[in-house]
């Protein structure tokens, strides 16, 4: 039995718009395993990215509990949030967000130097995950010079080298045409494999359905499935 | 970190460029005008120390209460019982130097000794005769000779090079000066104008001459009589301590008018002055320290609003990146304190390169400055014609603080926008951009 990294406990979110609050999440429950490789797919307004930022540490429940590893993420201070985040969470975004006035080289260093590290010492580590996603010979080249394709990349790379035990990623393929969607859920596939990272996919594109073990359906802030991919995630 | 932000900085260059010109500028623009004002006061200062008020000064009180007069009569007796007991009762920093006020009519007559054309002149003696003496040097005379030689002999001046063109004198003519003696009796005492004199300051080229001072004390009759004591002191102490000085020999001078010496007149007072007593230089000296801040302070401020806009709208660009970095792990506090790093970086480069353009500035209008001589023509200041900043630690310090504290408060307060915001909120609007 694989262990629990997730778990959301009755989950509401509420946010004010206006006068009215609108109700992003109803009482939403699920865990999430070490490990996992799933999606949480769904229309627009279905609930699954403020989902995946409740889960990252970037929003807090309106009543619920979210518990990592059993520490409730409610009763953390700002800092602690941020400490968890910094540790525990690697982000991979829809629009890649890489910081367009750094190398490929130093994007991906950037959340090592948020932990504290020291260049020199993870300098090779760093030279080894832009290896594993194929960039070696970009490393030095900065955003602009690069394809959609090798942005996201970039991003999967930041995300894993900080060896997180969890990456969130919010609509990864959606900018991306079928080849380097493939190309891409491929490489996060393979990367789940060997680094044993959970990976949270939110998307509504049905190619990521294909690759994912397990699958959380949304609708208007509640899970309408959850049911587990047999074919998905082996090659 | 700091390293990894200031590569990001440096290669930004909408985050970077122009907040360290607007640094540049301002703090260049400061250093200048501040060295440009500070120039123009304190060369007024030394001028009229130098030419009239010495930076402290040993007067006889009915002497200097009708002083627009020339009393002559009303000069201060026992002057090497004076010189002593100056040299014993004020500082080691100060050198104390005689002089005599005098005013005459100044008559130039022609071969047969008639008149051909006369003028009312103001005159100061002093050591000329001495070649030693640091007078020479204080006046600048060997600079401001323009044409003949100091006096050596017996009854020999120097006349401003302007009296003597209105007047019509050439080097070699003899003058009478028609006076006031010590004793109230009529003087009449012819000189020969042995070398002119171009101080700079259009009041003295037009109305002044300098004579030695035994010529002086010969003329008038004032044997053992001086006008004034001077005592200077080096450039580089200020006004606060002439005034300290002033405080220390308050006591002992009022102790010394108790048993005045034996010629001293029944009441006559010696009062110590020092240049801020004098000529209304305390308080212009005052207003323009004001008006300095003034200056200094509303570009400090200007500087700031232009940088907060700059940083707003930096931090609307990098919304992006400061969501970012929220989602990885960075606090909001250390997010302001890097923004906080960045605007010192930006500051402190932008100081250092306005330091250098503004101090180069600055410097030129030291050693070459602007001739200002027909807008002082008309007037009576003790200014010298050529205008020059002085490059002072001050005017740096009051450009490259504001400097550094503008940009970093520029960035501080554009960054509040930044922590309001919930990560979520960044998160949404990094999604959206």
């Amino acid at each position: 039995m694989e262990k629990k990294l997730i778990k959301l406990s009755e989950v509401s979110k509420v946010f004010k718009v206006g006068e009215e609050n609108f109700t992003a999440l109803h009482e939403v429950s699920l865990d999430i395993e070490s490990g996992a490789f799933m999606s949480f797919v769904g229309p627009s307004g279905s609930g699954k990215t403020t989902l995946l930022n409740l889960i990252g540490g970037l929003d807090v429940p309106t009543t619920g509990n979210i518990y990592f590893k059993e520490s409730g993420l409610s009763s953390m201070s700002r800092q602690q949030m941020a400490q968890y985040r910094r540790e525990n969470i690697g982000f991979i975004f829809q629009t890649y967000n890489l910081l367009p006035v750094y190398s490929v080289y130093e994007n991906v260093l950037f959340p090592l130097l948020l932990k504290g590290s020291k260049e020199k010492e993870v300098r090779d580590r760093v030279m080894d995950i832009v290896a594993k996603v194929g960039l070696s010979d970009q490393s030095n080249k900065r955003p602009s010079q690069l394809s959609g394709g090798q942005c996201q990349r970039v991003a999967i790379a930041r995300a894993l080298v900080k060896d997180p035990p969890l990456i969130l990623a919010d609509e990864p393929t959606a900018n991306l045409d079928t080849e380097n969607s493939l190309q891409i859920l491929e490489l996060m596939r393979e990367l789940n494999r060997q680094y044993k990272a959970a990976v949270v996919f939110s998307t509504h594109d049905e190619k990521v359905t294909r690759y994912v073990r397990r699958e959380v359906k949304l609708e208007d802030g509640r899970i309408l499935s959850d049911k587990n991919n047999l074919n998905g995630g082996s090659k | 970190m700091i390293t990894f932000l200031f590569k990001g900085v440096l290669r930004d260059k909408s985050r970077f460029l122009f907040p360290f010109l607007i640094v540049t500028i301002g703090v260049a623009l400061v250093i200048s005008l501040v060295g440009f004002m500070e120039g123009t006061m304190m060369g007024m200062i030394d001028n009229t120390a130098n030419l009239d008020t010495g930076h402290l000064r040993l007067v006889n009180k009915p002497f200097y209460d009708e002083e627009h007069l020339r009393p002559l009569d009303r000069s201060l007796a026992a002057q090497k019982e004076t010189r002593e007991w100056l040299e014993k009762n004020s500082s080691d920093k100060v050198k104390w130097y005689p002089r005599i006020r005098w005013g005459a009519i100044l008559d130039v007559p022609d071969e047969k000794g008639d008149t051909v054309s006369q003028t009312p002149i103001v005159g100061m003696a002093l050591e000329l005769k001495n070649k030693g003496s640091l007078e020479l040097k204080r006046l600048r005379l060997d600079e401001s000779l323009v044409g003949g030689k100091f006096p050596e002999l017996k009854n020999e001046m120097l006349m401003g090079d302007q009296l003597a063109k209105t007047l019509g004198i050439e080097l070699g003519r003899e003058v009478t000066l028609i006076g006031q003696s010590f004793d109230g009796g009529l003087v009449a005492d012819n000189y020969r104008v042995v070398g002119l004199v171009k101080f700079g300051v259009s009041a003295m080229d037009k109305k002044m001459v300098l004579i030695d001072l035994s010529d002086a004390q010969n003329s008038f009759y004032m044997e053992d009589m001086i006008t004034d004591w001077l005592g200077f002191m080096p450039v580089k102490f200020s006004l606060k301590e002439y005034e300290e000085i002033k405080r220390n020999m308050t006591q002992p001078l009022s102790q010394w008018i108790e048993k005045p010496p034996i010629s001293w007149a029944k009441d006559d007072r010696p009062i110590l002055l020092t240049i801020r007593d004098q000529q209304n230089i305390g308080s212009m000296t005052d207003k323009f320290n004001i008006i300095k801040g003034f200056v200094v302070g509303i570009f400090t401020f200007l500087m700031i609003l232009v940088l907060w806009n700059a940083g707003i709208l930096n931090g609307i660009h990098r919304y992006g990146e400061m969501g970012l970095r929220l989602a990885f792990g960075e606090s909001h506090w250390k997010v302001i304190f890097n923004l906080g790093v960045e605007g010192l970086f930006i500051g402190i480069l932008g100081t250092i390169t306005g330091c250098l353009f503004g101090g180069a500035f600055a410097w030129y209008l030291q050693e070459v400055g602007i001739n200002m001589g027909d807008s002082f023509a008309q007037s009576g200041l003790m200014i010298n014609d050529i205008v020059r900043a002085r490059l002072t630690t001050g005017a740096f310090i009051q450009g490259i603080v504001p400097g550094v504290f503008a940009s970093v408060a520029g960035n501080l307060v554009a960054s509040l926008a930044i922590f309001k915001r919930s990560e979520a909120n960044l998160f949404r609007e990094l999604e959206a951009g």
